[in-house]
This record gives structure tokens, C-alpha cells and sequence, in this order.
């Protein structure tokens, strides 16, 4: 009952917050002093085309206007065409947001899958030898720059080794788009050729993307475990003579993962903001760079659909970690 | 301590049994599974890093040099630039003929020559083109806005196209090359509601190019395969294929090159990345004089830079062997005037200005009034910008110049160089060729008629502007090398800018292509003649 309550809740604020957004994202990039339209009209171009295009791109209206038409478009389903292009922006996220999506969710599976058993054994032999050097490789993943990281990985594994490919999504073109997740339109289409290849340009950069993030739940789960296994119930259970095993993994992580698992929901929205940096460095063809691109070039349209879609995403993931506090624990959901 | 193992290594069985060793061991086997990959090499392609990405397929919506493949590859024009220096060539156009008052130009097509569909080049295809340019005002457009009027431009009859000018205009051969000519029906059957089919042709081939559009992702890039029915044939050799990916990191493009990834990529990269390919096996680097001048803007219409003597002092302030020698490690040329070094009406004599800061007191001494701080302007992420302001700043303090170093993006800088109150006093960047034609550089920048549009400086002198306009109209090719020699010669007398180098272009390519050909214009990206030996 109160997580259906809590879902109701969640879709109420849903498009309140999406409005907040954009209206912010939509002040910021477009007062910032940068001219698109100069831009469009090319370095040849007089002062009367670029005022004459201005205007055919209704960007000579107040910018309260150009806001309100905006919102309305986008309640509509309509994200408006590139400035530069003419495409619609909401084919060109479609395209791209499948790739930074199947890379991100690939990376916090990673962390997760290896950062909370770090965390627990952290936890458990707390101020040993393994715990200092745990807490030195979380430090150091917290630490180092996700460029330079990039950089090093590739110079080792892609050219020194040649394990694997230095960078891209896949060799040649990819599947044909199904979900547009390659690992899963590949298996789909049972191209296993292409599931490897998909598989091994994953590896750099979703290790790149996993590496700080581990660190932030190895922190967490640490933290949470250690909480829990104080606890009154861990001594009568102790007491009662139940394995130590079963203590720890079975009752004790349940209990400290709540904190992990709303960090999770945060460091999906950070994974996707560190995208750029690592879709930059491996050419991953994702949301990442096509946001810096248009950041640049101020195309208006294509910053607001990047930010609109992003922001979707991430309400949507921390509903979803919502859910899943219930499911650990069920006080939750009573 | 054994406690500590027997905890460890339970709970990593623990962990074993949870099953999530096994994303670990997929991960790594994916890692062990991924073998090199053959690579391009096998059929005979050849895959290009380039750095700009291709976010459209339209030859009519932009007009830079970083996405020129497409539009040079997969489309033609009525003439063609070629080679270093550049000639304009005939290239769809089996002759033309210019009128006695210069604003009749007639081409006559090739005939027989075919679109990638199979129906024929005719006359109606190039009218439609340049309309097409005119209604969408992007790209090239600003060419030919002012100079050719929509609705001029006739189908004489299926071969003869007649374009008439509405002012005699010197540069419009120059510029014809930009005309690429699309596939009339193609595109208007793609139309939708007026836009002159330009959501269509965004990602889709109307071309008659040497290269025919196969698969197409602005994400990633585009490929393509030969044309087998151009009009000018095939030689023996040549690529079956050739691929553009956008490749944004230098490193990435760099290190791909030397694993063989790629074949070739754009020439304008760091000089440490350059020594770093020569040492490959796998790439050899082509270096050519390229018509891209690097300089300063001054902004001549403010005080104290309207003075001329403050002018020669900003001039003679500034470290040129330091920059191109030291800092460049001498990967450019040094280039004294507003042309290029190469191309015709340079003046041959021009002596410009040196790195003397006795000369440069000298001058400084005639300026009247105090002199403010000084703005220098830089491109933020062009580092050789943002090392030019700084290395002029410092030759500034020693001559008691105070100033300020302001790097901004690209958009930024580009607004405010429109704006007379807003522009900064002094402005690093680069002028690159849009059209193989003196008035591309010394026409556009000086011309007072295009001042806060093309001419940033406010620079106005009526003895430039009667040389640039006689320059502009004639078709006397002497008064017109003689005029832009003279206009140069002025401007870098008057100290209109601070010029630096004229850029060098280091083309790095696999040693098994050959046939390769550079030309400044098409930014040696033109694939038609490369081959594999």
C-alpha cells in the first residue's frame, strides 16, 4: 500500500520537476552570450541573413515566449529539429540514449556486482591488512581522473596487449536496432559474432565508468555492515550459534544495503554525467557527446532534449531504487 | 591474520555462490575473446578518423572544412578545386563561357553524366541547386546571397545552365565549386511541408559523387561505396569503400592509426602527435603548405589601437620566431601579410614585422594619451590561442603595456566579433580558405563594407576598399593579382593585424595508400584517387 502510494506520489511531482528543469536548463543556454544564429548562417554571412534567420527561427522572440512554446511542444511529444540539422532532436536521442543506457547499467552491474562483496569483506575484517588496502584502491578509484584512467587502460589492454579493441561500440555497424542495446539485439537476432565484439569494446570504458563507482559502494556497503552487525540482533544470533556466513550475508547485507542501494540510484544520474568524458575518449556513440556537441555549437534544442531525457532517466531510476527499498525491506512497504 | 584469509576467502565463496562471479568471468573472457580484428585492410576500404562530427548528410547546410568529406565525395559540382596550390578544374561542367560585362556565366554539362539512381545530370538539377542554397540561407549560401538572385538562374536547355549575376562578381568562379548539385526529383519527391527536402537529404544520398551513401549514423559517421558510373571514370586501381568515423579525442585517433584502425585522419594535430606517428611503421605523414593564416585581430576602430603607431607596437611586441620556432616547433610557416603565402597576389616582397621591442618603444612613444589595459581575446580549447595572447602579453609588459587575457568559446567569440562595443581590442584565431581566392582573405577581412560582418577589425582605409572593389568586379586577372598585392601590402603597412603563419597541413596516412591528392580546399579528403598498392 505505501509504495503504491509512494509510485502515485512520484508520477505527481513527475511533471512539476520536469518543468522546473526545463525552465532552468532553458534560462541558462539561453542567456549565455553565445549566437547559434551567427553560427548557422556561416563565417560568410551579413548581419541582415543572420537577423533574417533569427527571425525565421522564431529566435527573436522574448525568451519568455520562446520558454512557454517550448513546453507546450514538448507535452506534445515534440523536442523541436536541431538547429544545425534540421532532424528532429527526438530521433537523434533515440539513437543515442540506447548506447550511453546499455553502457551505464553495464557499469553499475559491475560495480555493484564487485563493490559490495569488497565492501562486506571490507567491513568484516575491519582495520586488518585487507581493510587498509581495500580502503586504498577505493581512495585511488575516487581519486583518479576518468580521462586519464581511459587513456591508460587503452595504451594497456588495446595496444601493449591487444586484448581488447581501442575504441568504438563494435566492429563494423552493429545488429540491426531492436531495443538498440547491442548486447541484447545481437542475442535477439542470435549474431553471436556481433555479441562478442559488442561485449569487448564494452569492457575499457565500462570499467573506466565502473571504477570510481565501486569505490562509492564499497564505502557505502562498508559503512552499512558495520552499523548492522553491532546490533542486538547479530549477538542473539550469534548467540544462537548461526553460522557466521549466514550473519553476515544473509542478514546483515540485507540490512546495510539500504544505503547502498540509494546511492546506486545516485550514481546512476553521476555514471551518466561522467559519460561524456569516457563516450569522448572511446568514441561510444551515446548521449554523452552529443551533448557536448551541442553545448558547443548552442544548439538550443538539442541541450533541452539531453537535459529533459536525462532528467526522465534519473526520476525514473530513483523510483525504481524506491521500489527496491521495499523489497529489502518490507517495513517499507507495509 | 588467518582469521582474516578464512573470512576473505568464505566470504568470496559466498560471493561465488551469490552467482555474481559471473559477470566477472564474462567480462574477462570477453577480454581474452576479442582478438585483433582484421580490419578494414581485407576489402579494400579505407577508413578515415576525422574529428568534426557528421551530423548531416546535406552538401547545402554547412560549409566547413572539418565535414567537407561528404559533400566532396559523395556529390560534384560544376567545377572543382584541385591540388596545391589549388586550380579550379572542370569537373561536371565541359566548358563554360563568362560574358563581355561579367554577369552571364553558361556551363555546359557533361553529357551522360548520371546521378547514383541512374537518371542523368541535367541543367534543371544545377537551377534547382542553387535555389535550393538560396531558400535555405545556410552553409554556403552567404556566397551567393546578394550576388545571385533566387529566381535567375535558367535551364537553357538540358545541358546549358545560365547563371546571371546581379552585380559583376570576380569570385564567382571561385565559388561555383560549392554549388553541389543534387538529384531535382529525388528530392523533391522527399519534400515535406516547403522544406526543400532538408530533413530527408539530412540523412540521405541525392549525389552524383564517386561514392555512393551506404550506411549513415550522425553518431558514428557515414560509408560509403565507389560510384562504379561516374562520369570520370576510374583508373585502374582504387578503394572499393571508404568510411568516415567521427573520432574526437586526438589520442584516440592517434593511437588507431598506429594499431592500424584507421588509415587516414585530418591533418591539423599537435606537433608531439605528429613526431609520435612518424615513429609507426604503419603511417607515413604528408606535409603540405595549407592556406589557413593564423593572426590576430586588432580592432581599429577603438582607441588607442586606432592610432597606427600603437598599432606597429602591438606588431613589433610580438615573439614570431619564439611562437612558430619554440613553441610550434617549427610546424608552420611564417606568414607576414593578410594572404596566404601561396596564393596568387601574395606580394613576393612583403617584409612584415619582427620580434623588436626597441622598435616597438619607439613607436609607442608617438601614442598620445594613456594607454588602458589592454583586452586580448583567445579561443577557449584552441590552445595555440590561448599560448599566442600569452606570449604577446608578455611582450607587452616589457614595453609597459598592461593587459588581459580573455579565452572564450567559439560561439562566444564569435558573437561579440560582430558587435563593435563588445569585440575585444585584440582577438587570436585562424582564417581559413572558403573559396581559393585572395578576396577570401584580404577582401573579406578589410573590405569597410563588410565591417561587423566579415571585417571584425573595423578597419577602413577608401585606397584598400577602391583596390578590393576593382578587385571584386574585373575580369582581368593582372588588375586583380596586382590589386590584392597592393591591398595586402597596405593593410600590413597600416598594421591592421598582427599575422602570423600560414598553416601546414600533416596528413597522416597508411603507407599502402598512394595516389594521394591535397588540395587546401578539399583538406586532402577528396578519396577518388587513393589507392592501395
Amino acid at each position: 500500500m505505501k509504495l503504491l502510494v509512494l509510485i502515485l506520489n512520484r508520477f505527481f511531482w513527475f511533471f512539476p520537476t520536469i518543468l522546473g528543469l526545463m525552465v532552468i536548463t532553458f534560462t541558462i543556454s539561453h542567456v549565455i552570450p553565445a549566437d547559434p544564429v551567427a553560427f548557422v548562417a556561416g563565417d560568410n554571412a551579413t548581419n541582415e541573413q543572420i537577423e533574417a534567420l533569427r527571425a525565421e527561427l522564431g529566435l527573436d522572440q522574448p525568451i519568455h515566449v520562446q520558454l512557454y512554446r517550448y513546453v507546450i511542444d514538448v507535452f506534445q511529444g515534440n523536442f523541436g529539429q536541431s538547429l544545425y540539422t534540421q532532424r528532429p532532436i527526438a530521433d537523434d536521442l533515440a539513437g543515442r540514449v540506447p548506447a550511453t543506457l546499455e553502457l551505464t547499467f553495464v557499469a553499475v552491474l559491475l560495480s555493484a556486482a564487485i563493490g559490495i562483496p569488497l565492501g562486506v569483506i571490507s567491513a568484516v575484517n575491519r582495520n586488518s591488512l585487507l581493510d587498509h588496502a581495500l580502503r586504498l584502491f577505493t581512495v585511488s578509484g575516487l581519486a583518479i581522473a576518468a580521462f586519464w584512467l581511459a587513456i591508460l587502460l587503452q595504451l594497456l589492454f588495446a595496444m601493449e596487449l591487444g586484448w581488447t579493441p581501442l575504441q568504438g561500440r563494435v566492429d563494423g555497424w552493429g545488429p540491426d536496432e531492436i531495443t538498440g542495446f547491442y548486447l541484447i539485439d545481437s542475442l535477439i537476432t542470435g549474431d553471436f559474432e556481433v555479441f562478442w565484439s559488442a561485449l569487448a569494446h564494452m569492457v575499457l570504458p565500462a570499467l573506466t565508468l565502473a571504477f570510481p563507482a565501486m569505490a562509492t559502494i564499497v564505502r557505502f556497503t562498508r559503512a552499512g555492515v558495520l552499523e548492522a552487525i553491532n546490533s542486538n540482533y547479530v549477538m542473539y544470533e550469534e548467540a544462537m550459534g548461526f553460522p557466521r556466513r549466514v550473519i553476515v550475508w544473509k542478514y546483515v547485507l540485507r540490512n546495510a544495503l539500504i544505503g547502498t542501494v540509494t546511492q546506486i540510484g545516485l550514481i546512476f544520474g553521476i555514471l551518466i554525467a561522467n559519460a561524456v568524458v569516457v563516450e569522448a575518449v572511446f568514441d561510444w556513440p551515446g548521449l554523452g557527446l552529443y551533448a557536448v556537441q551541442s553545448i558547443l555549437q548552442s544548439d538550443y534544442n538539442a541541450i533541452m532534449g539531453f537535459t529533459v531525457v536525462a532528467g526522465v532517466i534519473f526520476i525514473i531510476v530513483n523510483l525504481i531504487v524506491d521500489v527496491a527499498h521495499g523489497f529489502i525491506d518490507p517495513r517499507e512497504s507495509r | 591474520m588467518t582469521q582474516m584469509w578464512t573470512g576473505a576467502v568464505s566470504a568470496l565463496r559466498s560471493v561465488r555462490r551469490a552467482g555474481t562471479a559471473g559477470l566477472m568471468g564474462l567480462v574477462v573472457g570477453a577480454a581474452v575473446a576479442a582478438t585483433p580484428i582484421a580490419g578494414a585492410d581485407a576489402k579494400n576500404s579505407f577508413v578515415f578518423a576525422n574529428s568534426s562530427a557528421y551530423d548531416t548528410m546535406d552538401p547545402h547546410a554547412v560549409f566547413d572544412v572539418g565535414r567537407v568529406a561528404y559533400r566532396i565525395n559523395l556529390y560534384d559540382g560544376l567545377m572543382r578545386w584541385q591540388d596545391n596550390p589549388p586550380k579550379l578544374n572542370l569537373w561536371l561542367a565541359e566548358s563554360y563561357d563568362i560574358s563581355e560585362d561579367g554577369l552571364t556565366y553558361t556551363f555546359k554539362l557533361r553529357p551522360g553524366a548520371k546521378f547514383h539512381d541512374g537518371s542523368e545530370i541535367e541543367a534543371s538539377d544545377v537551377v534547382y541547386s542553387i535555389e535550393r542554397i538560396l531558400a535555405m540561407k545556410k552553409g554556403a549560401a552567404s556566397l551567393f546571397i546578394g550576388t545571385v538572385e533566387p529566381g535567375s538562374t535558367k535551364a537553357i536547355d538540358k545541358h546549358t545552365v545560365e547563371f546571371n549575376l546581379s552585380k559583376p562578381s570576380a569570385i564567382f568562379m571561385a565559388t561555383v565549386p560549392e554549388i553541389h548539385v543534387v538529384n531535382a526529383d529525388l528530392v523533391k519527391a522527399n519534400e515535406k511541408d516547403g522544406d526543400w527536402g532538408a530533413a530527408w537529404l539530412s540523412t540521405n544520398d541525392a549525389g552524383s559523387g564517386s561514392f555512393e551513401l551506404k550506411r549513415y549514423d550522425p553518431a558514428k559517421g557515414f560509408q560509403a561505396a565507389r560510384f562504379e558510373d561516374h562520369f570520370m571514370g576510374w583508373g585502374e586501381k582504387y578503394l572499393d569503400e571508404i568510411e568516415f568515423r567521427t573520432v574526437v579525442e586526438i589520442n584516440s585517433r592517434v593511437l588507431g592509426l598506429i594499431k592500424g584502425d584507421f588509415q587516414g585522419s585530418d591533418g591539423y594535430m599537435p606537433q608531439d602527435q605528429i613526431i609520435r606517428l612518424r615513429k609507426s611503421d604503419n603511417v607515413v605523414v604528408e606535409e603540405q603548405e595549407s592556406m589557413r593564416i593564423f593572426y590576430s585581430i586588432i580592432h581599429n576602430g577603438r582607441a588607442p589601437m586606432n592610432d597606427i603607431n600603437f598599432r606597429k607596437a602591438l606588431s613589433y611586441a610580438f615573439d614570431y620566431d619564439g611562437f612558430i620556432n619554440n613553441i610550434l616547433s617549427g610546424s608552420v610557416a611564417r606568414n607576414p601579410g593578410p594572404l596566404p603565402n601561396n596564393i596568387w597576389g601574395a606580394p613576393a616582397d612583403l617584409k612584415g614585422y619582427t620580434y623588436d621591442l626597441e622598435k616597438a618603444k619607439e613607436y609607442l612613444a608617438k601614442v598620445k594619451g594613456p594607454i588602458p589595459e589592454i583586452t586580448i581575446g583567445a579561443l577557449a580549447g584552441y590552445g595555440q590561442t590561448e599560448q599566442a595572447a600569452a606570449l604577446l602579453q608578455n611582450g607587452l609588459t616589457k614595453i609597459g603595456i598592461k593587459s588581459k587575457i580573455v579565452a572564450e568559446p567559439w560561439p562566444v567569440a564569435s558573437g561579440k566579433m560582430r558587435d563593435e562595443q563588445q569585440m575585444y581590442d585584440l582577438l587570436f584565431l585562424w582564417k581559413s580558405t572558403y573559396y581559393a581566392d585572395p578576396n577570401n582573405w584580404v577582401g573579406e577581412m578589410y573590405d569597410s563594407a563588410n565591417i561587423g560582418a566579415r571585417n571584425n577589425s573595423w578597419y577602413s582605409n577608401p585606397e584598400v576598399d577602391k583596390l578590393l572593389h576593382e578587385a571584386q568586379v574585373t575580369t582581368d586577372q593582372a588588375v586583380r593579382e596586382a590589386n590584392y598585392a597592393k591591398a595586402a601590402t597596405i593593410v600590413t603597412e597600416d598594421a591592421a593585424g598582427i599575422f602570423i603563419y600560414n598553416t601546414k597541413w600533416f596528413g597522416p596516412i597508411t603507407k599502402r595508400a598512394k595516389g594521394f591528392r591535397f588540395s587546401p580546399i578539399g583538406n586532402g579528403q577528396e578519396m577518388r584517387w587513393v589507392y592501395y598498392d
